[in-house]
């Protein structure tokens, strides 16, 4: 990590102080009134033990300086009480505002933009990463604004009671600072190291976990066992490393506190002795003396926490600086019409050099069923995502009806494109939720009525709850085709014009094959429907095929007419075999 | 309470450190509470010297109140040093401990757990009883010492003195912290699902984020996240304003703590059983003694956090196997013929059989096709084959031998899987490799890398065998991982090979290649192929069909290719 890079983590963690603002500053106020409480409550303590033992006065006497500080006692309770609630609520709101900015970033990153993400590692930094922050706004800022003030104000009070106290006290308080600075920046170096560790951490176990069975077969648990003792092991060695300086840098900050308050008592000591110090102002002086130290001492402990903050606050900004893949506002917030659907010398590449679509132009006329062959890497899943605006083309346009989709609002265009992707994922909820997914307020009979055309029921109503049961991560408890019957049931359910489909029969037995192909069938009526086909036997029956290859159309027509034509399609018939019946 | 002993039996190994840390933080309190102390008493002392201009040994207390404060920094320091590092020190065996609790469960005990939510329970649950040590017993322990030296030492100046000091003390380390536990139980458990169950939703969402998406239901998921996240915020309100007010009231206590000194040890003073240096003494240690039960409303409190992640854990770990090995497991048989006999599965909570009367025979060397429908048993047989559960009824053999009478890693020392689930690591392309053998040399990986196809592919890389793979293979094609895995399974170089949908999710161009790869593989072995449907491979020996937990055909071939 380069320092400027460092110094861009402090600025936002800085810009982040808005959210906390408020509470900040009436945690300030609160604790400057505790200091000013804490000056009259060592006088008052002075005074009664002077008048006692120097004075000779009696309890009776000194009754009226007893009963005074009692409410100074309680509203420095209160007043502290309030400082830390107020501290506390601002981190809290910090927290609330980063996670919701989080998350929004990985929506509008979208499944392209998070495809070398790992989502333990998103997790991690959405909860321990933001949890990581707490400290900083609820700790070390709180602290950080009541170093100049208590001090001042104890050594103000210490002043006329006592110069020399006065001056040892505003001679050793600058070397704290100071000491936590030198110490500070090569302890600000490790955190960060161990902040990444904590992060490889989760992401191992997470792995290590979702690939037990995997380790089963191959008798490496126990090798993994050891992999997990040595992960854990370094984990310490480098958490220690950090803690040895934090623990460093506050045993010199209580060092120089312990040390000077040794001096201080001494020095009084000896002028009491010589007669040349009131005993009064003198217990006055020692009494304030932590609590001169005290606020000093705490900036030292939560400027680990600072630092902690800054370690936090690395994967957050990372994820937060990158750009959007997918639109946030619409243009127009019109609703996309019915229409053809053109790409106009459409140019786009994941990554530069890496071209997916070079100048492609596809028409596919509203109503039509048409589906994209073309060998891996041709371009098929690329113009999905561009259908689906999980990307943007670099060149060139994609057109519904003569507009750019990009024209449109997100939402309502997503709303007119339903997607069947090949591994539909399920999510922990109830299979009925799984197939309301697009629509949450569709009726218990809609649902079941999706189930139904989609012939999931006779699963479904094997179920021990039917449609009421859980699924779990990933679809537990479901078979591929199970879990894919789920899907288009989903998509019937959603009712959208535009249909795109990522062959999700490939993968299924040839009796259930049969059940969801008729299904899709009657998806496919009225609407138009783009299939991305694999395997070629399964577009027999739609009557336009468009070819890809290295990210152009280079052939059309129906299946029939393509696979006489000796061109690219009867190339790929005659590669995967299927040229037989 | 009985999670507490569960896990002190688990650091008995540290109990040494613990004790050791428990002492220096011991004494680093008390030097810190003597400091303050003796200079009250030494002022006052010097007051009255320099009034009443008697003589005063003045040396001896100036120099321990010096070595006090160098004491105190000391003892701090090596305390925390060493109390830190046995706590990792648990931390690590806890880890350790808990995978090899949940290894034996896999796959059939962790059905219905998330594992999103796994990795939260070890990550976070461990992390939690951490401060079981450090921020629950140290402070309690020390506290307890401390308190009984305070005792001893005021009640040698006033009994009344003492028996007042100690009620406050004991009101701000025990009872204000009881209440707040007793208050801090509800928000603390909240606390403690809402994460889990925060971090579940995470990485459901951005795995399914596509199909968000593509429903326009990202929102409402944004929003069930923000409502989770906000649940999770409002439990940690909740903790802090009780634990808030249990440090600002501990403020209060030694304030009136020094209040009922005075009110106490002025009377004494007058009546000449108390000295003036000893007055200003006790005023400023009742002020000081408090810090040895600051930290205790943050222990108690953790308490009810700390049990019930304990108890989570425990509750994992506590679930019996489905399987269990052998007292005296009986030594590998020579020949591997697999046989299942009258086999039923029925899995728990289920209404219906998996299985049900399954006979079949696997002779060694000949390549069964086991064809079915989603859901028909397939998974379950390979279950059973595998011993990852055993069979309600019937018996399933190797070379003749019930497996349940063999340790399970010889058995599956003697099978190689390859199917859609196997996972890849995020680790290199070595590393995954090795973990079928750790031994191998690279001219050994590079043979198997060969025979699966899948050298070139690795060799084009500029990392070569160093390539990192990452998040379950993201970065290489389903039919290179699937290769990968291949290789993985070649290197194993076992007798028995059970190929598990092995061309699913993969596109058709690439499954030709890979059942020619294939075809190669299976020359020699035992092999039992699962498929749902026909697949261009050669010499299958037999094709049986499952269908709703029973095998409804079973036809023997001799050595006609199949499919075409």
């Amino acid at each position: 990590m380069k320092p400027d890079d460092n110094q861009q983590l402090k600025d936002w963690l800085k810009a982040q102080r808005p959210y906390a603002a408020r509470g900040l500053k009436l945690a300030a106020l609160l604790g400057a009134l505790g200091g000013i409480l804490a000056v009259a409550q060592a006088w008052g303590i002075a005074k009664v033990i002077d008048g006692a033992v120097f004075k000779q006065q009696d309890l009776h006497a000194l009754l009226p300086w007893l009963w005074a500080l009692l409410p100074i006692l309680l509203v420095r309770f209160l007043a502290a009480w309030g400082a830390e609630r107020q501290a506390v609520r601002g981190a809290l709101a910090v927290k609330r505002a980063i996670r919701a900015q989080l998350f929004d970033r990985i929506r509008g990153l979208g499944p392209i933009g998070l495809a070398d993400e790992r989502s333990g590692t998103i997790a991690s930094s959405l909860l321990e990463g933001v949890e990581g922050l707490e400290p900083y706004f609820a700790r070390y800022l709180p602290a950080a604004s009541l170093v100049g003030m208590v001090p001042m104000v104890i050594a103000l009070a210490v002043l006329p009671a006592d110069w020399l106290s006065a001056v040892v006290l505003l001679v050793t308080a600058p070397l704290i600072p100071v000491f936590m600075i030198l110490i500070g920046r090569r302890a600000e170096r490790v955190n960060q190291r161990q902040w990444q560790q904590l992060a490889r951490m989760g992401g191992h176990f997470l792995d290590v976990l979702q690939g037990l069975t995997t380790l089963k077969l191959f008798n490496a648990s126990r090798r993994e066992l050891d992999q997990i003792a040595r992960v854990s092991d370094d984990f310490r060695r480098s958490t220690m490393s950090v803690l040895r300086v934090a623990f460093l840098t506050s045993a010199v900050l209580e060092f120089f506190a312990a040390i000077s308050i040794a001096i201080i008592a001494v020095l009084i000591g000896f002028r009491l002795l010589d007669g040349e110090m009131a005993f009064l102002y003198g217990l006055f002086v020692l009494l304030l003396a932590p609590e001169f130290y005290l606020p000093l001492r705490n900036l030292g402990v939560q400027n680990h926490a600072r630092m902690e903050a800054i370690g936090a606050a690395e994967n957050i900004v990372r994820l937060l600086d990158r750009e959007p893949l997918l639109p946030g506002a619409a243009a127009t917030g019109a609703i996309p019409p019915a229409g053809d659907i053109r790409f106009e010398q459409v140019v786009f590449a994941y990554e530069p050099g890496r071209s997916a679509l070079n100048g492609l132009d596809l028409h596919i006329a509203h109503g039509a069923h048409v589906a994209l062959v073309g060998r891996s890497g041709s371009g098929k899943s690329t113009v999905a995502n561009l259908l689906l605006r999980f990307v943007t083309p670099q060149q060139g346009r994609v057109l519904l009806d003569g507009q750019p989709i990009d024209t449109f609002d997100h939402a309502a265009w997503q709303a007119a494109v339903a997607w069947i992707p090949q591994r539909p994922r399920l999510f922990a909820a109830t299979v009925a939720d799984n197939i309301r997914l697009g629509r949450p307020d569709a009726s218990d009979d809609a649902v079941y009525e999706a189930a139904r055309r989609a012939q999931a029921l006779d699963f479904i109503e094997r179920l021990p709850d039917g449609l009421a049961t859980r699924v779990g991560e990933g679809g537990r408890g479901l078979s591929g085709g199970q879990t894919q019957r789920l899907a288009v049931a989903r998509a019937l359910l959603r009712d959208c014009p535009l249909v795109v489909l990522d062959e999700p029969t490939a993968h299924l037995d040839p009796a259930s094959q049969a059940r969801v192909q008729s299904a899709l069938d009657e998806l496919a009526k009225g609407r138009t429907v783009l299939t991305i086909a694999h395997r070629l036997e399964t577009i027999r029956q739609v009557s336009q095929i468009i070819v890809l290859d290295q990210g152009a159309v280079v052939e059309q027509g129906s299946f029939a007419e393509l696979s006489k034509r000796g061109g690219h399609f009867s190339a790929l018939l005659r590669d995967t075999g299927e040229l037989v019946a | 309470m009985n999670w507490f002993r569960r896990v002190l039996a688990l650091y008995r190994p540290y109990l040494g450190w613990m004790a050791l840390g428990t002492l220096l933080a011991l004494l680093a309190l008390l030097a810190n509470v003597g400091l303050m102390a003796l200079s009250g008493w030494f002022i006052t002392a010097m007051g009255l010297a320099g009034i009443g201009g008697a003589a005063i040994n003045y040396f001896t207390p100036a120099a321990i109140i010096r070595g006090l404060a160098m004491a105190r920094s000391a003892g701090r320091y090596g305390e925390r040093i060493l109390t830190h590092e046995a706590t990792f020190r648990l931390i690590a065996r806890l880890r350790v401990w808990l995978f090899g609790h949940i290894e034996p469960l896999a796959p059939a005990g962790l059905h219905g757990l998330h594992s999103g939510d796994l990795l939260s329970r070890i990550q976070k649950d461990v992390d939690r009883l951490d401060a079981l040590y450090l921020r629950i017993l140290l402070p309690i322990v020390v506290a307890v010492l401390a308190l009984l030296v305070f005792a001893v030492f005021a009640a040698a100046y006033s009994t009344k003195i003492a028996a007042a000091v100690l009620s406050l003390l004991l009101i701000g380390g025990v009872a204000l912290p009881l209440w707040a536990l007793r208050r801090a139980r509800g928000p603390g458990l909240a606390q403690v699902r809402l994460s889990a169950e925060l971090r579940t939703r995470v990485i459901d969402g951005v795995q399914g984020l596509a199909e968000l998406i593509n429903a326009s239901a990202d929102a409402r998921y944004a929003e069930e996240i923000a409502r989770l996240s906000d649940a999770w915020l409002a439990a940690q309100d909740d903790l802090n304003r009780i634990s808030s007010l249990n440090t600002a009231a501990l403020g209060l206590l030694a304030g009136l703590g020094i209040w009922a000194v005075l009110l106490l040890g002025i009377p004494l003073l007058q009546a000449q059983l108390l000295s003036g240096p000893q007055l200003s003494m006790l005023a400023l240690f009742a002020l000081a003694s408090f810090e040895a039960v600051a930290p205790l409303p943050l222990a108690l409190q953790l308490w009810s956090e700390t049990g019930a992640a304990a108890r989570r854990l425990f509750e994992i770990t506590d679930q019996a196997s489905v399987t269990r090995e052998p007292a005296h497991p009986r030594p590998l048989p020579a020949t591997n013929e697999l046989r299942l006999e009258g086999v039923a599965l029925r899995y728990p909570g289920s209404r219906a059989n998996a299985l049900t009367g399954i006979d079949l025979n696997l002779p060694q060397g000949s390549r069964s096709l086991l064809l079915g429908d989603s859901g028909a048993g397939k998974s379950s047989l390979v279950n059973l084959l595998l011993r990852f559960w055993d069979p309600s009824e019937g018996r399933v053999l190797l070379g003749g031998c019930d497996l349940r009478q063999l340790d399970s890693a010889d058995l599956r020392s003697r099978i190689s899987v390859v199917s859609q689930h196997t996972h890849l690591f995020n680790a290199s392309i070595r590393a995954n490799l090795l973990l079928a053998a750790p031994q191998a040399s690279q001219a050994q990986l590079e043979r198997a890398c060969r025979a699966a196809r899948i050298h070139d592919f690795i060799s084009a890389q500029p990392q070569g065998y160093d390539t990192w793979l990452g998040e379950t293979g993201v970065k290489v094609s389903g039919g290179q991982a699937r290769r990968i895995a291949i290789a993985r399974a070649l290197l194993k170089d076992a007798p028995i090979l059970i190929l598990d949908e092995p061309t699913e999710g993969l596109d058709n161009q690439t499954v030709d290649e890979l059942c020619h790869t294939l075809d190669e593989v299976m020359h020699g072995r035992t092999v039992l192929v699962i498929s749902h449907r026909a697949l261009p491979l050669h010499g299958i020996t037999q094709t049986i069909t499952l269908s709703e937990g029973r095998l409804v055909a079973s036809i023997a071939q001799a050595n006609q290719p199949l499919a075409q």
